[in-house]
């Protein structure tokens, strides 16, 4: 009897153990990295509330500034000891180099599950930058291979205040570009700064150009040039160029815009100096910083033509990838899942003054983002036309838009110097 | 008396022009930190409004909450033990090295020196990778140990140069006075070269000190614990990707700046000789 109830008693009590270890049995801890110093909080706090929702600790680990962030990356793939989470700065290419050495997971079975319902929660435009398209120069298989978490445009904005002390309505920016050019003479009038911008980093004159030369030539011969189709000397980039000669001579620019720096130009919008800006949507997060109580409105660049809609830059701003070795694979895509529903999105807009990816956010944000977010409809990126400038040809266009600007050079005579390094570059590509 | 003039008049001239032109570097130099100052004790939009020098509030909290914020207590300490083990393992190391190199005649020594020579050339970001995939082979990655030895390897290069030319430039005779009263190789390293040594110490010292107190990319690739990184990467945390919370940052770097004025303060004289010791030694 006794030996009876020794089995017994060994019975239950692996039994209790068995059951106690299936109780300790713990749930996963998901690893992100990230570089966003400003959104670090914000993130924190959502990691909680999941902790909370799901009992899955998600551990946000900040590496910032930037540049060192993206040398970690690099380092750590090389190592296999990515985690779980994480996100790539750097060109497409960079990205898709990871996604050939088998970093980065296929979302698209997870975007595309339940008739789509992941994925049409987000801005088409915030997602391609995170799509590879069939038939892509880089060879990877079409698919989805990032999350966006946050969006950005790259518009103009106007100081509502200063608007009405030119006798102007502030909340009807101008639409057409012979307005924008009115205000200009009015602002020379009254000897206040008109445009400002970071136009002595270049890039930022390169953007507003191509959202003229799509508004007046239409997507297909900007990129039809690109691919060396059309000359820069055709009378539609002659208009392009004269853009800026027309800005100068209204007085609509601002005094020394050709090497200003864009942080000079964010100080200069927010102390009120300036009645125009053009500037990233991350300049309401700057503007809040240096004058929080500056009242300003976002406007589409005046249009130049109407045969074509304007064109933006925009697109995904920040975005996540998950690793496609990671162990916590599944668990991290339901964490991105759940980040980018409408709720977190909005939060995370309110917190940190950026534009959120889930589109079914906007009517739950600040008015001034939403601005930003509904330029959306009009956005482009160099990274999604599938065809790419050579790098001299983009510093000649810059570098001549400038001197039109300063009056050193007339638009045909940039025109006809652009074509020439075209034409070099492109004999140089045929020799290859 | 006109002569007299003249030379009075050419002196004052002289001095004052050589005034003008030391206060103008000694306002270059100081100007900086006393930006720094002055905006950790503004508020952000305070910053960007206001460019006086003495700003209308003195606003000290920001130091307080650089200090949480930035979580600066716990990376202080580990910048200081980075620091001082870093310097220490120079010192250590490369004066040895430098006293072989320049004293022991061995097979491959000028071939070993010129490989020391080369590292210096070798910019430090471009090691990054290597240095972390060697790290991970010796499970030494997240790991101080790691990192210290790192720095140590960093710093080696300039220091045996360095201490080399002082050594090479040192009297033999000290030496044999010290081989007659019995010194061996090691004694005579640590009673005779190394005192001698002390005011190159000093530039070793302080060149080390400052490149490991600064020091945050290599820290930021090799740890993933934030709990070892140093003081340098906790600054980061003022700092956006569009955004810099400017106050919060200055007071961050007065903070950080301070031990290495300290240290710069203490080794002055030593510096000074250091670096016209060619002219003196012996």
């Amino acid at each position: 009897m006794w030996f009876k109830n020794v089995l017994l008693s060994v019975f239950v009590l692996f039994s209790l153990i068995g059951c106690s270890e299936q109780k300790m049995e713990t749930k996963p801890t998901i690893n992100i990295w990230h570089w966003m110093t400003d959104r670090d909080p914000a993130f924190q706090e959502l990691a909680k509330k999941y902790e909370a929702l799901t009992g899955v600790k998600v551990n946000f680990e900040l590496y910032a500034p930037s540049d060192a962030y993206s040398q970690k990356i690099r380092a750590a793939a090389q190592g296999t000891n990515l985690p779980d989470v994480f996100g790539i700065l750097g060109e497409k290419r960079d990205f898709a180099s990871f996604i050939k050495a088998g970093h980065i997971l296929d979302l698209t079975p997870y975007m595309e599950a339940n008739n789509n319902s992941w994925k049409s929660n987000f801005f088409p435009k915030a997602l391609a930058v995170n799509e590879f398209a069939s038939g892509n120069s880089y060879g990877i298989t079409p698919g989805i291979f990032g999350v966006p978490i946050d969006i950005m445009t790259i518009q103009m904005v106007y100081n509502k205040k200063l608007f009405s002390q030119l006798g102007l309505n502030p909340n009807r920016p101008p639409k057409t570009f012979q307005e924008f050019l009115d205000i200009g003479a009015k602002i020379k009038a009254a000897g206040m700064q008109g445009l400002v911008s970071g136009w002595g980093e270049v890039w930022m004159i390169d953007c507003l150009a191509n959202n003229y030369a799509f508004n007046i030539m239409g997507k297909d011969k900007v990129l039809a040039t690109i691919k060396g189709e059309v000359s820069y000397t055709d009378p539609d980039w002659i208009k392009v160029f004269s853009i800026f000669k027309q800005m100068q001579d209204s007085g609509i620019l601002a005094k020394g815009l050709v090497t200003m720096i864009n942080k000079s130009a964010e100080q200069i919008f927010a102390n009120e100096k300036a009645v125009f800006a053009f500037n990233g949507s991350w300049c309401v997060n700057v503007y809040k910083g240096m004058n929080p109580n500056l009242e300003y409105g976002a406007m589409l660049p005046p249009e130049a033509s109407n045969q074509y809609p304007i064109a933006i830059w925009g697109g995904a701003g920040s975005s996540f990838m998950v690793n496609a070795r990671s162990k916590n694979k599944e668990e991290s895509v339901k964490f991105l899942t759940w980040l980018t529903a409408q709720d977190q999105q909005v939060y995370l807009a309110q917190a940190t003054n950026n534009l959120p990816a889930n589109k079914d956010s906007l009517t739950k944000i600040p008015e001034i983002l939403a601005q930003f977010a509904r330029g959306m409809d009009y956005a482009t990126h160099p990274n999604v036309w599938g065809v790419s400038e050579f790098s001299l040809v983009i510093e000649a266009f810059d570098r001549g838009i400038q001197s039109i600007i300063i009056g050193e050079k007339s638009p045909e005579q940039v025109a006809g110097e652009v074509q020439k390094i075209k034409d070099r570059e492109m004999a140089k590509k045929r020799a290859r | 008396m006109k002569h007299a003039f003249y030379y009075k008049t050419e002196k004052i001239l002289t001095n004052t022009l050589i005034h003008i032109f030391l206060i103008s570097v000694a306002v270059t130099c100081l100007y900086p930190l006393l930006w720094m100052i002055v905006s950790s004790l503004k508020t952000q939009d305070m910053i960007f409004k206001d460019i006086s020098l003495i700003p209308h509030q003195f606003r000290l909290e920001n130091y307080v909450q650089a200090w949480k914020e930035g979580g600066f207590g716990r990376n202080f300490f580990n910048s200081i033990i980075y620091t001082v083990s870093v310097v220490f393992g120079i010192v250590i190391i490369s004066s040895m090295a430098a006293y072989a190199f320049s004293r022991l005649k061995f097979v491959g020594s000028k071939f070993l020196f010129i490989m020391f020579m080369a590292a210096m050339m070798i910019p430090i970001p471009g090691s990054f990778v290597a240095l972390y995939v060697l790290l991970n082979k010796l499970h030494l990655r997240n790991t101080p140990i790691g990192y210290i030895l790192c720095m140590i390897n960093v710093g080696l290069s300039t220091s045996i140069f360095l201490l080399k030319t002082f050594f090479d430039k040192m009297p033999k005779e000290l030496e044999d006075a010290a081989r007659i009263d019995g010194c061996s190789k090691i004694g005579i390293w640590w009673h005779v070269a190394l005192p001698l040594a002390k005011p190159v110490l000093a530039v070793v010292i302080v060149l080390n000190a400052l490149t490991v107190w600064n020091e945050y990319i290599l820290a930021l690739i090799i740890f993933d614990n934030r709990q070892f990184m140093p003081l340098q990467v906790a600054l980061q945390t003022f700092q956006g990707e569009f955004v810099t919370n400017y106050p919060l940052l200055m007071a961050g770097l007065t903070i950080t700046a301070l031990p290495i004025i300290l240290v710069y303060l203490f080794m002055q004289k030593y510096i000074v000789k250091g670096v016209t010791q060619g002219a003196v030694v012996g």
